[in-house]
């Protein structure tokens, strides 16, 4: 009997292929499962009892399903239905996936515990007084409890790699430009990704090949030949050479996730891997870059939501009253920090001060980045710095951000990473998930995707 | 620098078009504060002469034929109804040019 807690895409396939199951009763096996886990783990915003037959996926409620409602999270976009698929919906349905529904995330996809959804926080499968990880806090959820064979995240800064690496799950964030935007509600957008979630390092090449490659609706995205990821997978990691950051292993991490991630690098370099410390004298720098970039983005991206075209609308007297009650009734209060704090560097005055030497400082980022895979094929280390927080642990807003201190680099250098269940570490007597944080050089997902499978299967 | 004041807060909030209550003001004002002093951390770093990067993918100028071409498949009307106000194919909105 098939169990759908470990069934992964491969499987399913080979499966569906010896016609032992139809694709109507693997979508009937992990609806009847979603409807059982969910009510617990509040991690599907929408479920669609009418999902065809087909590999069952969730999709972050950040990419548009045409005739399903899209409400990133936001009471802002509580109605609002999408009128079109987002080009990642439209290849996954050409390929046999059935999308069961669309899952929770922070308001706008801005938050690192999931706390800041307006329609309340994911629930983490291992621990249901602690958070399952922002921002794809369902699509991370929905896998790890086996409600979808995988899922569709985003990130910008960490939203598929942290929360993935809380739940035990396979998180991948492909190089900027590799997977097509259409239809992803935009947050930053010179960082934006679409990021998929799976159990294993295999699904995600699979996921990979069914959904990477250029678009022309999407000008950003890259003319380059896309690889047959799953290829890499089997190739052995003797002679690579991985790069350990010494700057990655600073004060503020948990001893714990330490010791995991050390133990993890003990096992690459077991397999062959050479392994040498380096450094990237700009990590302290990465989040206070970040957190001027993406707040000067998300003030101009989010300017078109404003009661008028789509979305929540206030009533109001005149027009300037209809934009300015519509906007604050909308979005959450993290959505309005980041949008004031964006339109405040950006204003006459300050743009050179904070914006513009952001983006020379991630100039210098880059550089450290370019420097380190000169002559190391992948960087390893931690995903996050701690274990999942507890619900209602974290409240200083610096305390959110300094959860993305690890990944916040890969989006900033536009470079693939990927998170992969490395182990556990335990508090209060509870067994929580630990995530290794593999990155590499840009268009190099064959690579991390290789490395990330030889130690899964070590 | 990051001396955020009240009447800052209440500034960038009309340009940003958000309504703020009182109490959102004087959270705000002290939370705005903190965030900017962190940020500032990057004026430790020397830029002189370093390249801003505004995007990573080393594209330049993507340009197609000046030709309009459909994409969407379907209704354009659907698009109006998105709008929370709207009559037959036009989206409503109130006066632009009332008042002050």
């Amino acid at each position: 009997m098939m169990n759908v807690e470990t069934l992964t895409i491969k499987k399913a396939r080979e499966i569906l292929a010896k016609k032992e199951i139809s694709p109507e009763e693997l979508t009937q096996a992990f609806l009847k499962r979603a409807h059982e886990e969910n009510p617990r783990l509040n991690a599907y915003l929408s479920i669609f009892e009418n999902a065809p037959g087909g590999i069952p996926c969730a999709v972050k409620d950040l990419i548009m399903v045409e005739g399903e409602k899209c409400t990133a999270g936001s009471k802002i976009l509580e109605n609002y239905v999408a009128s079109y698929d987002a080009t990642v919906v439209k290849k996954l349905r050409a390929q046999g996936v059935s999308i069961l529904g669309k899952t929770n995330l922070d308001d706008s996809a801005m938050g690192t515990t999931g706390e800041n959804s307006a329609f309340g926080p994911t629930l983490n499968p291992y621990d249901h007084t602690r958070v399952a990880g922002g921002s794809s806090s369902g699509s991370v959820a929905v896998v790890a409890a086996g409600m979808a064979l995988f899922a569709l995240g985003s990130e910008t800064g960490g939203s598929a790699r942290l929360p993935a690496s809380w739940t035990g799950t396979v998180g991948f964030k492909p190089t900027y430009g590799r997977i097509s935007r259409h239809g992803l509600i935009p947050m930053a957008s010179s960082l934006d990704q679409v990021a998929p979630i799976t159990k294993t390092v295999e699904d995600a090449a699979l996921v990979m090949n069914m959904i990477a490659g250029h678009d022309a609706l999407d000008s950003t995205t890259s003319q380059l030949a896309v690889p047959d990821y799953s290829r890499a997978l089997d190739e052995d990691i003797k002679g690579l050479r991985v790069a350990v950051p010494k700057e990655y292993f600073a004060k503020g991490l948990d001893s714990q996730v330490e010791a995991a991630i050390k133990k993890a690098i003990t096992q690459l370099e077991a397999l062959g891997a050479h392994v040498s410390e380096v450094s990237l004298p700009m990590t302290d720098y990465a989040l206070a870059t970040y957190y001027i970039i993406v707040p000067a983005e998300v003030s101009a991206n989010l300017a078109r939501l404003d009661g008028i075209r789509y979305g929540y609308a206030s009533q109001g007297d005149n027009l300037l009253e209809v934009y300015e009650k519509s906007r604050s009734e909308g979005f959450g209060k993290e959505v309005q920090r980041r949008i004031m704090i964006g339109t405040y560097t950006l204003s006459a005055g300050y743009y050179d001060a904070y914006y513009k030497k952001a983006q020379q400082v991630r100039t210098l980022i880059c550089r450290d980045f370019d420097r380190v895979f000169k002559d190391h094929d992948v960087i390893v280390g931690p995903t996050s710095p701690v274990m999942a927080p507890k619900l209602g642990e974290f409240k200083d807003p610096l305390q959110f951000y300094l959860a993305d201190v690890f990944t916040v680099q890969a989006n900033l250098a536009g470079l693939c990473g990927i998170s992969v269940p490395c182990g556990f570490g335990e508090i209060d007597g509870v067994k929580l998930p630990i995530g290794l944080q593999i990155m590499g050089n840009k268009f190099e997902e064959a690579k991390i995707l290789q490395v990330a499978h030889a130690y899964e299967s070590r | 620098m990051p001396d955020i004041t009240r009447e800052d807060v209440e500034h960038i909030a009309k340009l940003a078009r958000i309504k703020l209550t009182e109490e959102e003001k004087t959270k705000l004002t002290g939370e705005l504060g903190s965030i900017l002093t962190y940020v500032s951390k990057l004026n430790e770093i020397d830029t002189t002469g370093v390249e801003p990067t505004a995007q990573v993918t080393g594209l330049e100028n993507v340009f197609r034929s000046d030709q309009a071409a459909p994409w969407y498949e379907g209704n354009p009307h659907d698009l109006v109804e998105a709008a929370p106000e709207h009559d037959g194919q036009y989206v409503k909105v109130k006066g632009v040019m009332e008042g002050k």
